[in-house]
């Protein structure tokens, strides 16, 4: 009897696809654009998980996120080492500065000082050359999205130099990181260099990365630090969810995707619904003849949810593979660098498919329903 | 079969199937790696009992035990010899450099002129007075007054008197040459510097025929040479003013270098400086300016190769038992 129901579906290919192309579409805009969104606002702790080793941040009190921060003495991090917990303490510089290339151009970068003698706070890995490379003098690492940026004509920026506060600084080499939300040009190098490379105030330390000892939990270490040393202390995962806040808070991008979102829901439901309802009320005298023949309701009605969950099923994986091949296949743009598809997402297309087809299974299976056997001889 | 595959019914369907299989595994696969890394080099950190006890932490450099003296000159010059290495181990009192001493040797050789001039002048002088009272002494032996006339006694009285004031100037010529002669001396020996103590020679900045002025070793000029005793070597560990409260003096540190932070030194307490001072740079950035006070410990090394002196290194302190961490008001 399902069978049928499968047959009565695919019989009418028109409408059954028209069914597909609906669901499918509504899937691929809202996966696709929540991953777009989320991946976008998580742009805004790539700062933090550049720096894979640092399982507390330390800052001043006002500081907000990796790019919205106050120096701090730098006495902060003998500080920071006297707290008990701390296993390591390294300092750590984010700047903005100007830097002029060999053509004269000038462009904005962040300089990011690590840790002179352990490189901490440098992304996990390099796309070109070694980490070693920072010892050698004046070394700057780019990273690899600022390679499109300041060497657009593709030229290999190894060996370039650069001029930062009327320093030299020579490329040695290009780190694979998570691109900043502004996309800015990043030059990693050490802290002590980084303080020559940016035109000085008082107080320099930004940062303060912090490891901590085994058998203790990274926010038990953070809420010690902020006890005993006055400064603010963020766990990793707070401190990137800080960095998502305030992109979320100063940027309009959470309405302009839940717009689209919702736009996606909505054309999902207005396509579906009519034409669900369409197929419907065509098969009409179908439904009659089966009633006719002693068919039940709760038959009819298991009759149809197979329906919906066919055209669900193979309209949710067509929208599903469609924002996958999206990602994949401009993986390599720069804008699109480190995107991924979080496993929630396409729960979450899923549910509102479910959501979907069961308004519109619902609105027209009333006029089945209310169907009279005798429909068959109308 | 074959014929009854539809598109539609069958294929579809699995192909949906197979289609979001593919891609849950890509999703799954594609996931974001967000794990901590453990670093890759040591960074410093607090050893043994500190490592979860209370403690504090500090910054330092190595000096000398003797701090690093800056040699300077006594007088002004050219350099005609140097005659110490960097490296050097060198006894108190050694020579370090000798300055041009050509104008006082020649004050020395003149002032020995004089004083063979001045001893020529006192033996003819003594000569002439052994004469004159001879002389004198004859004419007064004689019995007969009208002997000899008046006038030749007195001429002979005034030969004396005039070869012993004679003498008695070329007595005094003759002191003052050797005085002068002394002065030149030790004019020669102020220009010859030595070692002020036993110990290891840092740097040698001078070379011979450079010039040195007597301001050497202070202002902008680098020190003629660096010297301190090196045996055994200190650490000046600065601790922020916040944190003084809180350390154990005279206990003993844990102290590592730079860049080889797996090395773990117990430094034993030498004492701390009575002046807490306003942070020195020690990134050598001129644009540096950071009005933190410190308080300065010195800890004694135990001998080792890894360290040298102006190297920075990190330091973790005992804190008092007990003591509570301070909050920044």
């Amino acid at each position: 009897m399902l069978w049928i129901a499968i047959r009565m579906l695919t019989g009418d290919s028109q409408k059954f696809y028209g069914l597909l192309f609906g669901i499918a579409f509504s899937t691929l805009l809202i996966t696709q654009q929540m991953t777009i969104f989320v991946n976008l606002v998580e742009r805004g702790a790539s700062g933090v998980y550049n720096a894979p080793e640092a399982e507390v941040w330390v800052m001043d009190p006002v500081s907000r996120t990796t790019d919205v921060s106050y120096a701090m003495p730098s006495t902060a991090l003998d500080k920071v080492r006297s707290v008990p917990g701390v296993e390591w303490a390294v300092p750590h510089l984010r700047a903005q500065a100007n830097v002029r290339t060999a053509d004269g151009d000038l462009e904005g970068v962040a300089v990011i000082g690590v840790d002179d003698a352990t490189l901490i706070g440098l992304p996990k890995r390099m796309a070109t050359g070694d980490k070693n490379v920072l010892f050698a003098p004046d070394t700057v690492v780019i990273d690899d999205v600022g390679v499109t940026r300041l060497f657009s004509n593709g030229a290999s920026p190894l060996g370039e130099r650069l001029e930062l506060n009327d320093q030299r600084a020579v490329i040695r080499g290009i780190a694979d990181a998570i691109p900043s939300f502004t996309s800015t040009v990043v030059l990693y190098t050490r802290y002590s260099n980084a303080l020559n490379f940016v035109p000085g105030t008082r107080n320099r330390l930004s940062f303060v990365l912090v490891g901590i000892s085994p058998g203790q939990t990274a926010e038990g270490v953070a809420a010690r630090i902020e006890k005993e040393t006055g400064l603010k202390a963020e766990t990793r995962k707070e401190f990137a969810r800080a960095g998502v806040d305030f992109i979320i808070q100063n940027t309009g991008i959470p309405t302009n995707f839940g717009i689209t979102v919702f736009l996606g829901f909505v054309v999902g439901v207005a396509i579906v619904g009519l034409t669900f309802s369409l197929f419907l009320r065509d098969n009409i005298k179908q439904f009659g003849a089966l009633k006719a023949i002693g068919v039940t309701n709760s038959r009819i009605v298991q009759m149809v949810g197979v329906q919906a969950g066919l055209v669900g099923m193979i309209g949710y994986s067509l929208g599903v593979v469609g924002t996958v091949a999206f990602i994949k296949g401009f993986g390599s743009n720069p804008f699109f660098k480190g995107f991924y598809i979080p496993w929630q997402i396409p729960l979450i297309s899923l549910a509102a498919v479910v959501v979907i087809l069961a308004i519109t299974g619902f609105i027209a299976i009333r006029s089945v329903l209310r169907t009279e056997p005798a429909a068959v001889f109308r | 079969m074959l014929r009854n595959l539809s598109f539609a019914r069958q294929i579809l369907p699995v192909g949906a199937l197979i289609g979001v299989a593919i891609a849950v595994w890509l999703i799954l696969v594609g996931l974001p790696d967000r794990s901590t890394a453990a670093p890759a080099e040591q960074p410093p950190k607090a050893v043994g009992k500190l490592a979860n006890g209370e403690r504090v932490a500090g910054a330092g450099v190595v000096e000398p035990a003797s701090e690093v003296i800056d040699i300077g000159s006594a007088l002004s010059g050219l350099v005609t010899d140097v005659l110490v290495r960097p490296g050097d181990r060198v006894a108190k009192g050694q020579v370090l450099f000798l300055v041009d001493a050509r104008a006082a040797r020649a004050s020395l050789d003149q002032a020995n002129a004089a004083i063979g001039e001045a001893r020529a002048a006192i033996a003819e002088a003594s000569t002439a007075q052994k004469t004159a009272r001879e002389q004198l002494a004859l004419y007064r032996s004689l019995a007969d007054p009208a002997a000899v006339s008046r006038s030749e006694v007195i001429r002979a009285e005034g030969e004396e008197a005039a070869a012993t004031s004679r003498l008695g100037s070329a007595r005094a010529r003759l002191a003052a040459a050797q005085s002068a002669a002394a002065a030149a001396r030790t004019e020669i020996e102020r220009l010859t510097v030595r070692a002020p103590i036993s110990g290891e020679i840092l740097a040698v900045n001078v070379h011979p025929g450079e010039f040195v002025a007597t301001q050497g070793g202070g202002g902008s000029n680098s020190p003629f040479i660096q010297m301190g005793e090196t045996n055994p070597l200190h650490v000046r560990v600065d601790i922020d003013e916040n944190e003084i409260g809180r350390v154990a003096l005279g206990q003993p540190a844990v102290i590592s270098p730079r860049g080889a932070a797996e090395l773990h030194v117990n430094a034993t307490f030498v004492r701390a400086e009575p002046q807490v001072v306003p942070k020195r740079s020690l990134t050598n950035s001129a644009a540096e300016r950071v009005d933190v006070r410190v308080l300065q410990l010195i800890y004694a090394l135990p001998p080792s190769e890894a360290f040298r002196v102006g190297q920075q290194i990190d330091a973790f302190i005992p804190a008092k038992a007990g003591a509570p961490a301070k909050t920044e008001g």
